[in-house]
């Protein structure tokens, strides 16, 4: 076990959906001697990659969760978070993100950049992930890494520069020019494991060489020593590795690799890239909140022997019980350590500690800082730190999106119903843009998330993992109401008839709320109303608002001003004022012009310019706006804004409309106004509903 | 006076001025140009042009040949900037969101696109995904690249859908850039295909339009406008009012 922090490495692997992304990690993994024989993803053997754990993704050929996975390449420790490419699942590529130093981003040599990659792009970049670009299926028929690398900086707008030049293309793909050693590679064995090392063909020298110098020019930016080398004639291969290292870390340099993962081609020399490109976890700066000072940041030192901070980043319930992957940024952990969650202020013990493979582990008796690891048995929820006592500070939270479409799921019978709320506790648990609640008035269970996809995947889960069988209803859009004028309002609940009575009156005016859900101020003076009640009138508003009397959606976007008010000095109490401030909304909320509001998302078509025009009518017969079209010859991408409920089954139509040529990536961007005749059948079907219901 | 803000706004917009000029715009199935040296404003004067129509609730679409989208995005969002900034326009004005509901924006890459797969699309947008455009902004073709017979296509199928389409035309030769009639040497051949030409040229420290072309008649007018060296926006000279 490496403890040596200079020669860790944790590293995510991201990319567009089909870059081949698993592929690659399987072949990594097979060079690293943990796995001894290579399956592929949507495998003929029935085995399926090693990464992807999960039945359901071997069978849909995606990942979803990220597995992690530790390997060891040339005396250095890698940890691997595999992400998922699925938009539908950002959250788990954010989370990794969140505790990795550095990425590799994986593209198709034809495709390119796509729409995934930019989401991916940004992510990198909101977190100040510095990554390598590796180019993958250059066996493929249109394989261009020279496009891939000019889109790389044109359309993500990175510096980067080619490492590598290949040997052929597509079916004459042969091996690989390494622009620093300036030697060809070939990569011989059945499965690429023997690397014979050549000089370069004649035909590609001139063009290796006119390579080479915009490598070197690119790197001698960030090493003044470099530069003076390249000036006298003779820069050496430390000095080069070590000028584009700084530029990586930096964020200024992007090293483009290529290569073909399926055709065993190019991945010992990626790995060999990791290790001299990639920052290990001392070279990164990680911040805490301080909860003890207010959230004052608090810059993290990774040293291994101070005071230990580390994040549980991801929760999992396997073969083996419930494992706790967490991620140490200062400190260590060992065997019979007591840490403290900040977070419910619970103290653990450190039980098993293990570092994972995708489907193995090996126990370990200790951790350094920087390190990934996993504990067995320790409750807490993803994103929860754990600090040394004495300790109190927070990771940075991780930015949780709201959930956007709900469905509704009833088990077929008692022994289901046991095991699905079994599913839930954990699914919940492992993904904060899952959510779960009982709706009160139909009693069923709602499952809520971030589209379709997402909460499909996890009904599979639910049957497979839990045998739990439900049925489901239709998906539900989560629509919002507001308001959208001032109005004032005056409003006295009175009921006077013997006994205790109850009296409060409420006069102030609801505004809408341009940004915020909701907003209280009061504005009372002189007592009109005690002070006691002023949180009454706040909390009655706020309860009413969770149903809007259009559609029964909560109502958001309201600023409640509260200027004036009448009590008794008998028969005022809490639920008096709650109930006139409840009554007070519902009297106005009529003539506050309310409107409903739908999720509209961002949506990007990529496909062959031919279907352009019918991705156009899609969009357009789905209420969508088309922001732009890009076409790039025979590659076009439509990217637009369609409301939620308009895209189910959007991606059977796609299919059937271009021969699934055409591929659609999907992510929530704002709440809109619902059109008119939209929002008055919206209404319509609300108004049965109850009708219906009142009649039970 | 029953006009609202945005009305007013509309009314008294300098494009206004434009139009009168060139008898009553530039109109159906015709081609207009600006045309200038690079980094001289034309792209801002589309962005106007387009924003002019937009306000008036009338679909455009922004053709481009630049690499990203993201750049003609901020352009229409500096503009939308500058013209809400004038007194009670705030609120007044639709939400930019709202406004650009009426845009599309449709990128080619300059040596992929054929000019008659350009159309194919713009056909697609219009007639297939039902978007009524009725004005189209052409930024950034190559002229020479493309050649007069492009133009040509472009002037058919603007005649056949009814469309009126802007371009604008980057100048690269030596100086001088003008004939004594103030026709680029560089369009001399295009003149035909063109219904209004505009040049934009730097005087002191402002952008100064002249009108070329106007539908038949081939003779050289100050149109009184001026490119705004702050706001980027098209504005009344009134400097050349008083000259």
């Amino acid at each position: 076990m490496s403890t040596d922090i200079a020669r860790m490495r944790n590293i995510g692997i991201s990319a567009h959906i089909d870059s081949g992304k698993t592929t690659l990690t399987e072949r990594v993994l097979f060079y690293c001697k943990k796995i001894h024989k290579i399956h592929e993803v949507k495998g003929k053997d029935g085995v399926g990659a090693t990464m992807d754990s999960m039945d359901l993704e071997r069978e849909r050929g995606i990942t979803i969760t990220s597995a992690t996975t530790n390997v060891e390449w040339a005396e250095h420790s890698i940890n691997i978070i595999d992400t998922p490419g699925h938009v539908d699942f950002t959250i788990e590529v954010e989370r990794s993100l969140r505790v990795l130093d550095s990425a590799i981003l994986v593209l198709c040599s034809v495709g390119g950049v796509q729409s995934q990659t930019i989401t991916v792009n940004r992510q990198l970049r909101r977190y100040n992930v510095p990554f390598i670009a590796f180019v993958n299926k250059l066996d493929r028929v249109g394989a261009n890494p020279f496009k891939v690398r000019e889109q790389i900086a044109d359309k993500l707008g990175h510096n980067a520069v080619l490492m590598q030049l290949p040997i052929g293309l597509e079916s004459a793909f042969r091996g690989i020019i390494d622009l620093v050693t300036m030697k060809a590679l070939y990569f011989d064995g059945p499965e690429g494991e023997d690397i014979r090392v050549e000089d370069i063909p004649a035909e590609l020298a001139a063009e290796a060489a006119e390579k080479r110098e915009e490598m070197l020019d690119a790197a001698s930016m960030y090493s003044d020593e470099l530069m003076e080398a390249v000036l006298e004639g003779r820069p050496t291969e430390a000095l080069v590795r070590a000028a584009v290292r700084r530029g990586v870390v930096a964020r200024k340099l992007v090293p483009v690799f290529v290569g073909s993962a399926y055709r065993n081609k190019g991945i010992q020399t990626l790995l060999d890239a990791v290790v001299h490109y990639l920052p290990n976890p001392s070279e990164v700066e990680n911040r805490a909140i301080d909860l003890d000072q207010e959230g004052a940041e608090h810059v993290l030192t990774n040293d291994p022997a101070t005071k230990t901070v580390a994040l549980a980043f991801k929760l999992e319930d396997g073969a083996y019980g419930q494992l706790t992957y967490i991620r140490i940024y200062q400190g260590g952990l060992r065997k019979g350590d007591e840490l403290v969650n900040t977070r419910s202020g619970q103290k653990i013990k450190v039980g098993r500690l293990v570092r994972m493979h995708a489907d193995t582990m090996a126990e370990i008796q200790e951790a350094g800082s920087g390190d990934i690891v996993a504990l067995f048995g320790v409750e807490c929820a993803s994103g929860d730190t754990f600090c040394s006592p004495g300790l109190n500070l927070a990771m940075t939270a991780i930015y949780v999106p709201e959930p956007v479409i709900s469905l509704a799921i009833e088990p077929v019978d008692k022994n289901a119903a046991d095991r699905m709320a079994k599913a839930l506790g954990r699914f919940t648990k492992e993904d904060p843009t899952f959510r779960t609640h009982v709706d009160p008035e139909s009693n069923e269970t709602i499952i809520q998330g971030m589209g379709e996809l997402h909460l499909d995947v996890y009904v599979e889960r639910m049957k497979r993992e839990y045998r739990a069988e439900v049925k489901t209803g239709m998906p539900q859009v989560a629509y919002r109401e507001a308001i959208g004028q001032k109005v004032d309002f005056d409003y006295t609940h009175k009921k006077q008839t013997g006994g205790s009575g109850q009296y409060a009156r409420v006069i102030g005016r609801l505004e809408p709320l341009a940004k915020g859900a909701y907003e209280f101020s009061n504005e009372v003076r002189g007592g009109r109303i005690p002070r006691e009640f002023i949180p009454s009138c706040d909390k009655g508003f706020k309860a009413v608002m969770k149903k809007g009397q259009l559609i029964g959606f909560p109502v958001t976007g309201v600023r409640v001003v509260l200027t004036d008010g009448q009590y008794h000095p008998v028969d005022s109490s809490d639920i008096a004022f709650q109930t006139a401030a409840q009554g007070a909304f519902r009297q106005v909320y009529a003539s506050a012009k309310p409107q409903i509001l739908e999720p509209i998302m961002k949506v990007s078509v990529e496909g062959p310019t031919e279907f352009a025009g019918n991705v156009f009518a899609t969009i357009s017969q789905r209420r969508g706006t088309i922001v732009s079209s890009v076409e790039d010859g025979t590659f076009s991408r439509v990217d637009a804004e369609v409301p939620l409920s308009e895209m189910f089954g959007y991606s059977m139509v796609l299919r059937s409309l271009t021969q699934g040529k055409a591929e659609f990536t999907m992510e929530f961007l704002k709440y809109g106004r619902v059109p008119a005749y939209i929002a008055e059948l919206l209404t319509e079907q609300h108004l049965e509903k109850k009708k219906k219901e009142s009649q039970k | 006076m029953t006009l609202t803000v945005k009305e007013e706004l509309i009314k008294r917009s300098p494009l206004r001025i434009l139009e009168k000029s060139i008898s009553g715009g530039l109109g159906k199935g015709n081609i207009g140009v600006l045309a200038s040296r690079k980094g001289v404003g034309k792209t801002a004067c589309l962005v106007h042009i387009a924003t002019d129509k937009l306000l008036q609730n009338k679909p455009i679409i922004h053709v481009s040949y630049s690499s990203r989208v993201d750049y003609i995005i901020t352009w229409y969002e500096d503009i939308f900037k500058e013209i809400a900034k004038k007194p009670k326009m705030k609120s007044a004005l639709d939400t930019f969101d709202e406004l650009i509901r009426n845009r599309v924006i449709m990128n080619f890459k300059q040596d992929g696109a054929k000019t008659e797969q350009v159309l194919r699309s713009l056909e697609a947008m219009i007639v297939h995904a039902n978007f009524r455009a009725e004005t189209v902004i052409v930024d950034g073709l190559d002229f020479a690249q493309a050649g007069p017979e492009d133009l040509r296509k472009f002037k058919d199928f603007a005649g056949r859908l009814g469309l009126e389409v802007w371009f604008s035309a980057s100048l690269k030769k030596d100086d001088p850039l003008f004939d004594d009639r103030g026709i680029p040497f560089e369009l001399a051949d295009y003149l035909s295909v063109v219904d209004v030409l505009i040049s934009l040229q730097h005087h002191g420290d402002h952008v100064h339009f002249s009108l070329v072309k106007d539908h038949d008649r081939l003779a050289p007018k100050d149109l009184r406008l001026k490119l705004d060296p702050t706001t980027l926006l098209i504005a009344k000279d009134v400097r050349a009012r008083t000259r």
